[in-house]
């Protein structure tokens, strides 16, 4: 395991000097970035799957530090971390062979450089078993994802990666104080040290909640969400594979560290689950929802993944209470359906990012409203978003359902196991999960049907053809590790329980028997591959009968759809705005949310922005990045008031006589109230 | 065995009684309209004649108009195979799980509102966006209700529900009862019928989403979507009234089942059919005001359920 990751890194070294040398023969430099890339990948991902399946290791590999050794700890939590973010890495050098094609006159050598760089220190985030050198290396981390996020050079690339800058180190100064709390109470900044230690428990809850903002910056929860969809699409497309795929898993695994490992003795505490779920549920309602606002494809599949953190970290929470509550069922399977999401999340969202990516290859644009029609000029590509867009939409049997399963049967045991107030968090949390995948279902018809069916509405489109070999080979790679972890449920799912029952050290809860998946605390049995087999049989048997009659009585082509007598016009398609304005329509009070968090946090970056400025500080000093409606340096005063006022907007609206809003307010009342009673009872 | 047999009964039922049940609700409009109506079999003739009809396929559709009529009436049979309906347990438990059953019914929805997309007509894509908003509206009501179930009845398993249901056993009763009338609210608008019709809103789209299909695909959407009518309307029966469905399966047991379920399905759809005619349809920007109700009914049963009564 040591050896093989060892071995990767030197590979990502050597990727990365010799990009860098390399940088006046931008094909040499590509080449080399990109095969000694996928080589250190292939090192990493064997030795991440060594270390699912093998006791801990921890190894002291020395350094140059007098107060801190280079400490790492292969464990199976880890082991799934490096294994998820090597396939990734994996597939983004293989699709970057041709993609980076594009970026010879970007600088291909220092971008060649800095992704060997982001995916190594990647890695040794997640190994690194001392807080001194975890803080350096998740630095690291940031810094070489945004130089990947300036790479463009545009106005709008500095924008989103200067408030990703500001963003990342607000979390980086949470994660350290709260590593700082925990050090100066032991005594040592070795990781092992923590453990060995029963901190206060006021202490261990301020160094959890610390760490769970800190990082929860790092994996875009709501409210610090509002970095995601502008950095992310802004990378080159596999890069945002990389990022949005992987980098921000690492702050769900530095979440999951602080809580069951590093506060393991301090024990874990019911409020921090429940933390964990609000935010969980709220994150992914939130984001679900602008993502539906949005035209650009890369900013929807950035604001997808704020909304699948927040599954995960439903799973997550639920885990957490449970292993406060001492119920080891609720614990494992929670962890576990977290922790399976995290895979799933990896797999589908690196797809669709490098669908978008192959979109914005041929056609130069990212703009939903200019395209459509592109199943017919890119079918590999369009059959691959499909099957994406599926997956994520948590659909049967692809692997997004499997996880959302587990997630379910997670939150209504818990729901079950729990007193009175648990049981309201997670009906919450349930209701969350179901609005969330509907919407989901919404955005991705939307995503897919306005991008590439219907017909081409620019000349862009028009000229779209299918990408080269490499990229192809990316894409289906990861739809067939979607369909694999989907239909082979009842072979992965044990595993994901086994690395849960790991994290908690505790024995493994069943999930599975036979090919079926089961939920022991709901008696529920499902499974994905019975229900594929059923599906290939049933819909081929209906297929062929309608094929029979197609041939027995004729098939025509009309070219034109039907326009109520009219002549079709390509002005006349549903675009990405008509979905969107439907669900607007329903949910405004939500997006005026945005508007204030947008502009919070916009203010925010605005103020770093004018220290940077006065510092005088080269190209990043960009002024505070704009929200949606092109607010430039929003103060501060204004933006609260913006908040302010969007809550006020709603409340009024109890007053104003809204019938909707007073049921909802009718409810909340009558469930006040009659908490009231029993407790006083 | 005698579950793959109870399995396929559900399913040939289901399919084979959806025209009639589709031709009856017609007939009963008529009547009220005090029109004479069509025949009750008038489904199956147009249904026969569409199959023998040239089919034309719009220019711009591609795979995914042509994948969505099997796809749509495939998943319904698959969902009808596992619903507890003439005996009180799941005849394919794999199917039986509440989130499978919601989850997949998704499927049959994406790719409607998809193709609906594909053809490039406005009017379809209309359709098929207002046929996902409809269930963004009702989707998290129809869960909030069978959570209260689950929890309830102790498991996720509609087998598993229906048995605890019928045997009063399910606590506690207060709650119960609302979610079931919350479901049977989500339920009706599940259906997709007045005023919940707003993804073919003949009036305004023409049949929306079915515009540009024709011929056999027209045929195997329309027997779909009547089967999808049936389907919800069992999964009501299947979980909230499971009385006189089989305890223990026994080819009698079975048999009253199967005459009991018929009667509960014909009777919920009088109810439906009648509902139907008696009200307008609405604009579907006010559909939320529907939703909503029906939202606060379950969120009633929810804290019924937490109280205990």
């Amino acid at each position: 395991m040591l050896e093989l990751m060892l071995l990767s890194l030197g590979l990502s070294a050597t990727g990365a000097v010799l990009s860098l040398l390399l940088m006046r023969a931008p094909a040499a430099a590509k080449t080399a970035a990109c095969t000694l890339g996928m080589g250190a990948a292939a090192a990493s991902l064997a030795s991440g799957v060594a270390a699912i399946g093998s006791p801990a290791l921890l190894a002291n590999l020395g350094g140059p530090v007098p107060f801190a050794d280079l400490t790492v700890l292969f464990n199976p939590l880890s082991g799934l971390l490096v294994a998820v973010i090597s396939v990734l890495a994996l597939v983004a050098w293989l699709f970057g062979l041709s993609y980076f094609n594009e970026y010879y006159d970007k600088g291909i050598g220092t971008l060649g450089c800095f992704m060997n760089l982001f995916v190594a220190s990647m890695m040794m985030v997640i190994l690194c078993d001392n807080a001194f050198w975890f803080l350096v290396f998740f630095e690291l981390m940031s810094l070489t994802s945004y130089m990947l996020v300036i790479v463009e050079g545009d106005e709008k690339s500095f924008k989103g990666g200067f408030l990703y800058l500001v963003m990342a180190h607000i979390g980086f100064l949470m994660i350290a104080v709260s590593f700082f709390l925990m050090a100066s109470a032991c005594g040592s900044l070795e990781f092992a040290a923590f453990r060995a230690t029963a901190f206060d428990p006021a202490l261990a809850t301020a160094a959890f909640a610390l760490a769970f903002f800190g990082f929860g910056a790092k994996a875009g929860i709501v409210p610090f969400h509002s970095w995601l969809p502008q950095a992310h699409p802004a990378a080159p497309s596999n890069v945002s594979a990389l990022m949005s795929g992987g980098m921000i898993k690492i702050g769900v695994f530095g979440i999951m560290k602080v809580c069951f490992d590093l506060l393991a003795l301090s024990g874990g505490q019911l409020g921090w689950g429940v933390l964990v779920v609000v935010i969980g549920a709220v994150s992914s309602v939130l984001g679900v929802v602008y993502a539906l606002g949005e035209h650009d494809l890369k900013s929807l599949l950035a604001y997808h993944s704020v909304e699948n953190i927040g599954i995960i970290l439903l799973g997550v929470g639920t885990g957490i209470v449970g292993w406060a509550c001492g119920n080891l069922w609720l614990a494992g399977v929670g962890l576990a359906a977290g922790l399976y999401h995290l895979v799933n999340h990896a797999m589908f969202k690196g797809l669709l990012f490098l669908g978008a990516g192959s979109v914005l290859h041929a056609t130069g644009t990212r703009n939903m409203e200019a395209l459509g029609g592109l199943a017919r000029l890119m079918p590999v590509t369009a059959v691959c978003f499909l099957a994406g867009s599926l997956a994520i939409s948590a659909i049967p049997p692809l692997n997004g359902f499997v996880s959302e399963w587990f997630t379910y049967q997670a939150l209504i045991g818990a729901a079950m196991a729990g007193g009175i107030g648990l049981r309201v968090v997670f009906a919450f949390a349930v209701v969350a999960l179901a609005i969330t995948g509907a919407l989901a279902v919404t955005c991705f018809v939307k995503a897919f049907g306005v991008t590439f069916l219907g017909k081409p509405r620019s000349d862009a489109a028009k000229a779209a053809h299918e990408v080269p070999a490499s990229m192809r080979l990316g894409m289906v790679a990861l739809t067939a590790l979607c369909a694999a972890l989907g239909l082979g449920a009842a072979w992965f799912a044990p595993v994901m329980s086994g690395i849960a029952a790991s994290v908690l050290a505790a024995p493994a809860m069943p999930v599975a028997a036979g090919t079926a998946l089961v939920s022991l605390d709901t008696i529920s049995v499902t499974s994905p591959l019975l229900i594929a087999v059923l599906l290939a049989v049933v819909v081929g048997a209906c297929a062929l009968a309608r094929n029979a009659a197609n041939r027995a009585h004729g098939l025509k082509v009309d070219p034109e759809p039907w326009a109520c007598g009219y002549a079709p016009d390509v002005h006349m398609e549903t675009l990405a705005s008509t979905v969107a304005a439907g669900v607007r329509g329903f949910m405004g009070p939500l997006y005026g949310i945005r508007e204030g968090v947008n502009s919070a946090g916009a203010a925010v970056a605005g103020v770093f922005g004018r220290a940077f400025e006065a510092g005088a500080c080269g190209q990043g000093a960009a002024p505070a990045p704009p929200s949606r409606e092109q607010r430039v340096r929003v103060p501060l005063s204004e933006s609260v008031m913006s908040v302010l006022r969007s809550v006020g907007a709603w409340f009024s609206r109890l007053e104003g006589g809204d019938f909707r809003t007073y049921i909802v307010y009718i409810v909340g009342a009558l469930v006040f109230f009659l908490a009231l009673i029993i407790l006083v009872r | 065995m005698i579950e793959f047999t109870v399995a396929v009964i559900q399913v040939l039922l289901l399919v084979l009684l959806a025209p009639l049940a589709s031709g009856v609700a017609r007939k009963i409009r008529a009547k009220m309209h005090t029109r004479q109506g069509t025949s009750i079999f008038q489904d199956y003739y147009d249904l026969a004649k569409l199959w023998r009809r040239c089919e034309v396929q719009p220019g711009g559709a591609g795979l995914v108009s042509r994948a969505m009529p099997p796809v749509f009436l495939g998943t319904m049979v698959i969902v009808a195979a596992g619903l507890p309906l003439i005996a009180r347990a799941c005849p394919v438990p794999l199917l039986g799980d509440v989130i499978t059953v919601l989850y997949l019914m998704a499927l049959p929805r994406f790719m409607f509102s998809l193709a609906a997309l594909d053809s490039a007509g406005s009017y379809t894509a209309v359709g098929g966006v207002r046929e996902l908003l409809l269930g963004v509206l009702v989707e998290p009501a129809l869960i909030l209700t069978l959570m209260v179930l689950a929890l309830a009845c102790g498991s996720t398993n509609l087998g598993v529900m229906a048995d605890s249901v019928a045997s009063l056993v399910a606590y506690p009763p207060v709650a119960v009862v609302v979610a079931g009338v919350a479901f049977a609210c989500a339920c009706y608008v599940e259906m997709g019928k007045l005023p919940f019709d707003v993804a073919e809103a003949e009036q305004e789209l023409q049949e929306g989403p079915l515009a540009e299909f024709s011929g056999p695909s027209l045929a195997m959407l329309k027997l779909g979507m009547s089967v999808k009518q049936l389907v919800v309307a069992s999964l009501f029966v299947a979980v909230f009234l499971p009385f006189g469905a089989a305890s223990v399966a026994t080819p009698l047991g079975l048999a009253v089942g199967l005459a009991l379920f018929v009667a509960k399905l014909a009777a919920v759809l009088l109810v439906a059919a009648v509902i139907e005619n008696a009200v307008m349809r609405v604009r579907y920007q006010f559909l939320g005001r529907y939703t909503w109700f029906v939202f606060g009914l379950a969120a009633l049963s929810f804290v019924f359920l937490v109280i205990g009564i």
